[in-house]
């Protein structure tokens, strides 16, 4: 590839510049239309910049409900934990179902704690590894587990592998889907701990997720562990002891959980492990 | 009237970033977890605009310089921010030690070369092993030394070792130190090779300072060729291939290891079209502006022995090693014994540089022993002929060997290393593979065709290469629209980033 130059050309070098400024004007004036291009079955894509991101974070906070918030009525019980009022004498035992990426694999065990000390029940967890919005929004694979395990409560959490996910407007429509397939079950949607500042994938689950059902887990300090993503042992029991405060005193759908005097009890109810390297849902 | 409703909004959403509050923060912020790539195309426009200015400066020697540098330093501050000054004060304070260096003799000239390399690699050592020292030492000796909250400024790995091998070159006499610190600076900044190499001998570029190459037709082509393959090499086959290789290290106990082995090949091909194409775009970017930086590999995979792999992987680093540890320790000048301890500790600090972890060095460990035992070999049983039997052989052999070594590479412990490499040593079933291929085939099909070209005849790359060389320069500009079309039809949304640029 040895070139021996004979003509020195200035011009040359703009139409470098050009060649590489023009395409990219093209795309991005391509990308801001609404319209995209179909040639046959295929779409030809449009790029999702920074700028598309904020604007659509933008749009999501103008459609926020702003619902006229009521206090809660919470009361310190005789043990000095905080607790709505109308659970004092709940005695219900609920069917939890648990679902959600790898970060639901960590949390279950201090779940399990909680329900075991206030009389729950996990009748599956599902640990569907590095799975995203599109794996639980897009797949009947949820549809068919409510169906069969007829939770009575459900917690969900993932969102770790989407903290730097730019294509929100895609997620928005998957996370509403997901929201459909939950109508008419009490449910916390847990938000994923971050270990890093998000592109608005936090944002666009608590629009999707029903007033008061999503607990905002970013702003936690949860230690890591050494892959420094995921939480410890010792971060998912604070995780999990913030998200059950939340639950018996601030969600919408409110749940005994009472601290539990015991902890790392053994972890006894179905797991279900599916890896979304192998099965994608949809 | 429908029409005109459309346009209005299209036209106001191309101008929306103008209207952005955040403009000017956006445009000369700088942030560390959004490092200018070459791959963004924020970059590819940016540089779009930068080179039409350039060619008014191009044949002003001072300006060029100027201008260049200016670029480079903001390019450089977009990723590393404030760390752009100590940057600035290593490029002065080695400014003046080369001067000094050469202004001396004797003792005092061996000393100033000391301090110059204790004072360059104190930066290193510092942001990159600081952390390592004081874990070692805490688990060492149950002392409880707290480690620190430390950001390891971008490119620090390639600048200091381009910064010993200037000094040192200048202690040798095979240089004379620039008289002038702009073109010191221009040397250590030029943005293309800037973050992650190649790492560039100063006595191979500063000679191109004053007479660049001349930009015709040819150059043209061959830069806008080689960024384009490097765009194609890291988004379209190493970003897809790591979405699978990522999936299975987060937690390979729960492949079969018939997946792992895929993995394991995956990022054997991941890593080298990761690299290999980060390094077209830098020479491409490099020779669009007349510099041309020497190449960085040349067809590793194909090597039929792991010294020749060495010859060909990483070239500038691993002639870097060989030129300032192996031959200054004594290389092969001290005896059989030295010979090979000098190899042994030259690869052990090849897999330290790569990042503060003993999983790198024992991944030099590896390649150090797998060197030794190739150089006994090869003195024990000289080969009397070479066939192509024992050629393709060695090439299965030396890929295997190379691709293992990269799981302790890759995984996030050696925990998960060892997790790895059992499960495909016992739950190995030539099923999963089928299964595989159901699952994701787009994936199957991607490590076929990255295996194709990693594999492929240097000769039969180099006629595809004429072949494209022959379109008139006015198709290119179809030619690059094209291709980063196919880039967007392809890429993950999110855009992983270089894997060297965290070394």
């Amino acid at each position: 590839m040895n070139n021996s130059p004979k003509k020195p050309s200035r011009w040359l070098i703009v139409w470098a510049g050009l060649s590489i400024l023009l395409p990219m004007m093209a795309i991005y004036i391509y990308s801001c239309s609404e319209n995209a291009i179909k040639i046959g079955e295929i779409e030809i894509k449009q790029i999702s910049g920074n700028q598309d991101v904020d604007l659509f974070i933008a749009e999501i906070d103008k459609t926020k409900q702003n619902p006229k918030k009521q206090l809660p009525k919470v009361i310190l019980d005789s043990s000095g934990q905080f607790i709505d009022a109308s659970l004092i004498n709940d005695t219900t035992k609920h069917r939890i179902l648990l679902i959600g990426d790898s970060e639901i694999g960590g949390l279950r065990y201090s779940i399990n704690d909680y329900c075991r000390e206030n009389g729950h029940k996990i009748v599956l967890a599902v640990e569907w590894y590095s799975a995203t919005t599109f794996n639980f929004g897009r797949s009947d694979t949820i549809d068919k587990i409510i169906a069969k395990y007829k939770p009575s409560y459900i917690f969900m959490a993932f969102g770790l592998n989407e903290l730097y996910a730019r294509d929100l407007k895609a997620r928005k429509i998957a996370a509403n889907k997901l929201a459909e397939k939950l109508k008419g079950i009490p449910y916390a949607w847990i938000g994923p701990a971050n270990w890093d500042e998000d592109f608005g994938i936090n944002k666009v689950f608590e629009s999707s997720a029903e007033s008061g059902t999503y607990f905002m887990s970013k702003n936690l300090t949860l230690s890591r562990s050494k892959d420094g993503r995921h939480p410890d042992n010792k971060g998912y029991r604070a995780w999990m002891d913030s998200i059950a405060t939340w639950v018996q005193t601030s969600a919408k759908y409110k749940l005994k959980m009472k601290v539990p005097k015991k902890r790392a009890r053994p972890y006894l109810s179905p797991v279900i492990i599916i890896n979304a390297a192998k099965y994608r849902g949809y | 009237m429908q029409l005109n409703t459309v346009d209005t909004k299209w036209v106001n959403q191309i101008f929306a970033p103008l209207r952005d509050p955040k403009l000017l923060e956006n445009m000369f912020g700088y942030s560390t977890k959004e490092p200018w790539f070459f791959t963004e195309f924020t970059f590819l426009a940016v540089f779009g605009i930068f080179l039409v200015i350039y060619a008014t400066l191009v044949q002003k020697n001072t300006w060029r310089k100027i201008y260049i540098i200016s670029f480079s330093l903001f390019f450089y501050y977009k990723s590393s921010g404030p760390f752009l000054g100590l940057f600035a004060l290593m490029i002065v304070s080695d400014y003046l030690f080369a001067l000094a260096i050469e202004n001396n003799q004797g003792i005092k000239k061996k000393i100033l070369l000391w301090l110059s390399l204790s004072y360059s690699l104190s930066f290193l050592l510092y942001f990159k092993y600081a952390n390592f020292f004081i874990l070692n030492i805490n688990s060492l000796f149950h002392t409880h030394f707290n480690d620190q909250n430390l950001f390891l400024p971008i490119g620090i790995s390639f600048y200091t070792f381009q910064s010993i091998s200037y000094l040192v070159d200048v202690y040798r006499n095979e240089i004379k130190a620039t008289r002038n610190v702009s073109d010191y600076a221009f040397y250590m900044t030029f943005f293309p090779h800037l973050v992650a190499g190649p790492i560039v001998r100063a006595k191979d570029f500063l000679p191109q300072i004053f007479t660049p190459q001349i930009i015709n037709a040819a150059l043209y082509k061959e830069s806008l060729f080689r960024i384009l393959i490097g765009l194609l090499k890291k988004l379209f086959v190493a970003d897809y291939i790591g979405k699978y290789v990522d999936i299975v290290h987060e937690a390979p106990a729960n492949f079969s290891g018939a997946e792992n082995l895929l993995a394991m090949y995956g990022y054997s091909f991941q890593i080298y079209f990761d690299f290999s194409g980060y390094s077209d775009i830098a020479i491409g970017i490099a020779l669009i502006l007349g510099y041309r930086l020497k190449e960085n590999f040349e067809n590793p995979y194909s090597s039929s022995n792991i010294t020749v792999f060495w010859r060909k992987w990483h070239i500038s680093l691993s002639s870097w090693l060989r030129d300032y540890i192996y031959i200054p320790l004594g290389g092969n000048r001290k005896g059989v014994f030295n010979t090979y301890l000098f190899l042994m500790i030259t690869m052990l600090i090849g897999g330290f540089w790569h990042g503060a972890d003993w999983r790198f060095i024992f991944w030099g460990f590896a390649h150090g022993l797998a060197l030794a035992f190739h150089k006994a070999w090869s003195q024990f049983f000289p080969s009397k002929s070479n066939t192509r039997f024992s050629q393709i052989w060695g090439v299965i052999l030396t890929f295997h060997f190379v691709a293992f070594c990269w799981i302790f590479f890759r995984a996030i412990s050696f925990q998960s290393a060892f997790t790895s490499i059992t499960q495909i040593c016992t739950n190995f079933n030539w099923t999963d593979f089928g299964g595989f291929w159901i699952s994701r085939s787009e994936t199957g099909f991607m490590l076929i065709f990255a295996a194709f070209i990693a594999f492929l005849s240097p000769t039969l790359k180099d006629n595809f290469y004429r072949k494209i060389q022959t379109l008139p320069s006015f198709t290119w500009i179809i030619l690059v629209l094209f291709v980063l079309q196919i880039i967007i039809q392809f890429k993950d949304d999110v855009v992983q980033p270089f894997i060297y640029f965290q070394f």
